[in-house]
């Protein structure tokens, strides 16, 4: 499986999705610091900035815009394989749909679970090192922030990489629709805040755990009716 | 019979509708087999299915003698194939992409590419994009792909489509090397009765995605029958010569004014000397052979 995981990422066009990675961590590398300076400025309600621990739940919803770059995977994984004729090659190949489908969603788990733990490492550096000249979070942080935004950006980046698959289903198997993949992946990104404009109160960990179970749920479906939706 | 492909009851249906029909192909090692058929008939469906791209409604594929379906590939290791035309992954360049191909093979030995690339008269253009290949080199790099790994099955969806006469002639010579020199079985696909009639050894006919009939070109030209045409306003007369003073009991009178002539041993110059010696007019007089054409539509119109 290794091994079809690392042919995933050698038919990819490298340099394109590694061009997008980087453009997603610069982003979201300032986004945290731009919300605490300029966007929430005239918001005293919001206070992200009133410690490091509090400002770690501002990170963490920002961190979700990686959810788009899985988007980006299923699109280049699937959707395009699909409409280049390329996904024939692989199933010319004598292993079973199911497990080329399986080794595709695991390169795209992997690379967005590690994309978005750089972010957050990325994110996390930025943050502070800006905090040193600009102060829009109060205090230090303490061996326990740095501890608890260890354990929270690697449970996250899990959450993300598995609810960046949510669209792989529907509109990545089925219906090999790259604008409906993308849409919905900034749907599920903005979620949270629809929430909140909808004055509807969910636990943010129960909404990120609903966010996986879906992911599983959109990996099983295509994994079960590849051999039904799969042919070119 | 040692066969490469056979499949049984082969069937695709599609939103209900039928595009092939219990198609029972055999297919024999070592030989070259056409698959012949109308644009339309269901020979790319056939293909797709006998190389894992897919999957059947109903009905059973053996792949050197074992059940190939999806969960029983291992049958595709042996065979190299392209079907409709070759497809790339386009912004790699064409070493990239064998290389991926061999790897997804588990084949690992590098001189297979160069010895596949200088096979289709590609070498030293390992390094180029594909996306900036012309069709033809396109075509020839899908060979190259699907004969790297010394498989013993090439299937060949059209093979020289898009091609200018000269790569037509191309093609047609490396697959009669591989086969001859490799012992590669090829299966191609074609609705050009001229271009299967150059290479294959046998062919199946397809018409509305049914086998109408699986027949060896050999065999075709043994049954060829070749006659003699006569167009003549006294057929009856004509006929009475013909079968009393030249003995000839295979006559057969077409249409009104034609009459055919099965005798070999006849020719046209007697037929003509025996018919102006009685004073009866000949409008026209040929020698016809029946030719893979003439099979082919006899094999088609008897569908229709």
């Amino acid at each position: 499986m290794l091994k079809l995981i690392e042919l995933e990422w050698k038919k990819l066009d490298r340099k394109k999705v590694i061009g997008e990675a980087i453009t997603y961590w610069i982003i979201l590398m300032f986004l945290p610091v731009f919300f605490l300076k300029v966007v929430f400025a005239d918001m005293p309600m919001i206070r992200f900035g009133e410690s490091y621990a509090a400002a770690l739940e501002l990170m963490i919803s920002i961190q979700m815009g990686f959810i788009l770059f899985g988007a980006s995977l299923i699109n280049h994984v699937f959707i395009e394989e699909y409409k280049n004729k390329t996904m024939a090659l692989s199933f010319g190949y004598p292993l079973s749909r199911k497990r080329l489908v399986m080794a595709k969603v695991l390169f795209i788990v992997l690379a967005v679970f590690f994309g978005t733990l750089v972010s957050f490492v990325l994110g996390g550096v930025a943050t502070y090192a800006l905090n040193q000249v600009m102060d829009v979070i109060s205090g230090t942080p303490t061996a326990a922030d740095l501890a608890n935004y260890a354990i929270r950006m690697t449970l996250h980046s899990i959450v993300v990489a598995l609810a960046s698959l949510i669209p792989l289903f529907w509109f990545g198997i089925w219906k090999r629709a790259v604008i409906p993949t993308v849409i919905c992946a900034v749907f599920l990104m903005q979620f949270p805040n629809f929430l909140g404009l909808l004055r509807i109160t969910l636990h943010p960990d129960f909404l990120y755990a609903i966010f996986s179970v879906l992911g599983v749920a959109s990996v099983i479906l295509s994994v079960k009716f590849v051999n039904k939706l799969g042919d070119l | 019979m040692n066969y490469v492909i056979q499949t049984s009851d082969l069937s695709k249906t599609v939103k209900g509708m039928s595009i092939v029909s219990r198609v029972n192909l055999n297919v024999r090692k070592g030989e070259i087999y056409g698959l012949l058929g109308p644009n339309g008939a269901g020979k790319t469906t056939i293909m797709k299915m006998l190389t894992g791209l897919i999957l059947p409604t109903s009905g059973a594929i053996m792949l050197f003698g074992k059940n190939f379906s999806e969960t029983s590939k291992e049958g595709l290791k042996r065979v190299g194939s392209i079907i409709e035309y070759p497809i790339f992954f386009e912004h790699m360049t064409a070493m990239e992409n064998l290389q991926i191909h061999c790897e997804y093979l588990g084949y690992y030995d590098k001189r297979a590419i160069h010895q596949a690339l200088d096979l289709v008269q590609l070498e030293g253009i390992e390094d180029k994009k594909v996306k900036d290949f012309s069709l033809g080199m396109k075509q020839r790099l899908g060979i190259a792909r699907a004969a790297i790994t010394k498989p013993e099955l090439i299937v060949l969806d059209e093979p020289t489509n898009g091609l200018d006469p000269i790569g037509i002639k191309n093609m047609r010579d490396l697959i009669r090397t591989l086969n001859q020199e490799y012992g590669i079985t090829f299966v191609l696909s074609s609705h050009i009765l001229g271009e299967i009639e150059q290479v294959a050894d046998r062919i199946g006919v397809i018409q509305r995605g049914q086998l109408v009939d699986e027949v060896t070109l050999s065999d075709i030209r043994k049954q060829r029958t070749d006659y003699i045409e006569l167009m003549t306003s006294n057929v009856q007369k004509a006929a009475f010569l013909l079968e009393h003073e030249l003995r000839i009991s295979n006559i057969k009178i077409v249409q009104d004014q034609r009459i055919r002539v099965y005798d070999k041993d006849v020719s046209t110059s007697q037929i003509t000397k025996l018919l102006i010696a009685h004073e009866i007019e000949i409008e026209e007089i040929q020698k016809y052979n029946s030719t893979l054409e003439d099979y082919f539509y006899h094999q088609i119109q008897g569908k229709e």
